[in-house]
């Protein structure tokens, strides 16, 4: 029992506030406080205060060490906003209470006034133990994330993600279970069956005084569904992807220390791949001659003189009649085309096929007679490029 | 038959740019991804690598000295982000980053030896060198004469470290 005045304790608190705080900071990293943590608190604070905390019973003794009083610690949860996460089995076990209390209320629906009265304020109670439960955890499990992000105790990256990922698969993911009314398991589930039983009761049921406590029943789970939602979002939107950004950091931040440690960027790890690029443009191929082409059009042109080798070359016109009358002078003949190559030979003149062909023409002269024999010879003109075999032909004069 | 920015398109993937969400073209590839795994497939024997954020070829033949320079940079410079107590993710999407800011966390790094034998960080001129490959493939964009911000291209590599860390621990187990 308490024999303090409730505004002596209060003051008490208020004066002594940053003693009490740092107790409970030692209570929350160590579960309870050691003697020796008490009494070099005290030591700054002054031990005089001591006694009070007996008095007031603020500190209980459990095992030659201390703890707050559960109120008390309570209160600097609450005033701290600093709450220890729950398990989810702890927020789950509000489903079973819950649940028994809406049975019980529904079998004693016709029964005794007084208890039903009864039954629906405990159930008010339990399902804003909940609300309060989840509300508190939820900021708890921010609080824890953004502490794990900010790294104020510089923890290395693989503790980082260990303690990320333990967040993650056993807090926050089961607590999104509970609340989130796609599940079987949700508790949420439940309290809207109590909302559909409230709304119809509070329009439904003889007595006055009950229809009223069904009526705030009902506004009190509306409240706690949009409660419980925002929770759910916070859970889902903000937590889970902040916790998951810390995983995902410090796995590159690791990853990144593997991949410069021990010459690994320059020796073991081969890098991503990036293409190879090529100096032909698909859309232009001729790119190259193409600018060439362009530059070339305003080129200055220098004027092209072609200055050409002028060698004088005797050109063999036929005399026919110079050769008809050497012709005649040497008839008669065996050999025309023997004569004709000799002809050609003797006077220096080009040997060309065109040359001696056209010497050859003398034949079909009318002054001739010719006769042919069964005799070949050979003829080899153009310094041997033209070899010829031609008959023996007599000529004489008609 | 060919979208509108179909040419833009395959000009910037082959001259080996990132695409990434930022520009328009991203867009029309999105809406015609398959299409455009298979023309680069079957056109030109490469692969279209897809991601939720960024489009990019590779083909069987790898720039590998110019990939370990940008993956090296990338993890000296997240590495020196984190120990300067700044997010290196949010730093690499919103900031902007100055030459000598860069350079900076280079010249100051623990990573010494590595930097040292590296050509393309061993010096400023040498840094602004490789700065300026990465922007031919759209990694980095220039802001003003010596202000560089990145696109979401930096994920390439980020990823890649991340992967290491998947890939060791399944050799240790």
């Amino acid at each position: 029992m308490i024999k303090s005045e409730p505004k002596t304790i209060v003051q008490y608190l208020a004066n002594h506030f940053d003693l009490l705080r740092e107790l409970f900071a030692i209570q929350v990293e160590n579960e309870l406080i050691e003697k020796e943590q008490l009494d070099n608190a005290l030591k700054e604070y002054g031990r005089d205060i001591e006694g009070m905390l007996y008095d007031h019973k603020i500190l209980k003794i459990q095992n030659e060490n201390f703890v707050l009083n559960e109120p008390y610690f309570k209160l600097f949860e609450f005033i701290l906003q600093e709450f220890k996460p729950l398990l989810p089995e702890e927020i789950s076990k509000y489903d079973t209470s819950i649940g028994t209390l809406f049975l019980k209320l529904k079998e004693n629906i016709e029964g005794d006034k007084n208890l039903l009265l009864n039954q629906l304020s405990a159930l008010s109670k339990e399902i804003d133990h909940f609300v309060n439960a989840v509300i508190n955890n939820t900021l708890s499990l921010l609080n824890e994330s953004r502490e794990l992000k900010a790294n104020r105790a510089k923890i290395d990256y693989q503790e980082k993600v260990q303690q990320a990922r333990f967040w993650i698969d056993h807090y926050i993911v089961p607590l999104n279970t509970i609340l989130d009314s796609n599940h079987a398991q949700s508790i949420y589930n439940t309290l809207l069956d109590i909302a559909r039983y409230a709304n119809g009761r509070r329009l439904d049921y003889s007595d006055e005084s009950i229809r009223r406590q069904f009526e705030k029943l009902y506004n009190f789970l509306k409240q706690v569904e949009k409660d419980i939602n925002q929770q759910s979002v916070l859970l889902t939107n903000e937590l889970l992807p902040l916790l998951e950004r810390i995983k995902t950091e410090s796995e590159i931040l690791t990853g990144i220390s593997f991949y410069l440690s021990n010459g690994n960027c320059y020796k073991k790890i081969k890098p991503p791949k990036l293409l190879v690029t090529s100096r032909n443009v698909v859309y232009n191929p001729f790119v190259y001659e193409k600018t060439k082409e362009y530059f070339e059009h305003f080129k200055e042109e220098t004027e092209i003189v072609l200055i050409e080798q002028f060698v004088e070359r005797k050109e063999w016109i036929f005399d026919k009649r110079l050769y008809k009358s050497k012709l005649d002078k040497s008839l008669p003949i065996n050999d025309f085309f023997g004569w004709c190559q000799a002809c050609l030979e003797g006077s220096g003149n080009d040997l060309s096929s065109d040359n001696f062909f056209m010497l050859t023409s003398l034949i079909f002269e009318p002054d001739y007679k010719v006769q042919s024999t069964q005799e070949q010879r050979v003829i080899t003109l153009q310094q041997g490029k033209s070899t010829y075999l031609m008959p023996k032909l007599k000529i004489s004069k008609k | 038959m060919y979208p509108k920015e179909h040419k833009n398109i395959v000009t910037s993937l082959l001259e080996g740019k990132f695409i990434t969400v930022a520009e328009k073209q991203f867009e029309v590839i999105k809406n015609k991804e398959g299409f455009y795994i298979t023309f680069f497939e079957k056109s030109f024997g490469l692969e279209l690598l897809t991601n939720i954020e960024y489009y990019y070829l590779i083909s069987a033949e790898t720039n590998e000295n110019t990939s370990r320079d940008i993956s090296i940079f990338f993890a000296i410079l997240c590495e020196e982000l984190d120990k300067d107590n700044r997010n290196f993710m949010e730093e690499l999407n919103y900031s902007t980053f100055g030459l000598d800011e860069i350079f900076d966390y280079f010249q100051n790094s623990s990573r010494e030896a590595i930097i040292k034998i590296n050509k393309s960080l061993n010096s400023l001129d040498n840094l602004k060198g490789l700065l300026r490959t990465m922007m031919r493939r759209n990694i980095v964009v220039k802001q003003t004469e010596d202000s560089y911000t990145f696109t979401k291209a930096y994920k390439v590599f980020t990823e890649f470290a991340k992967e290491l860390v998947k890939k060791k621990e399944i050799e240790e187990n």
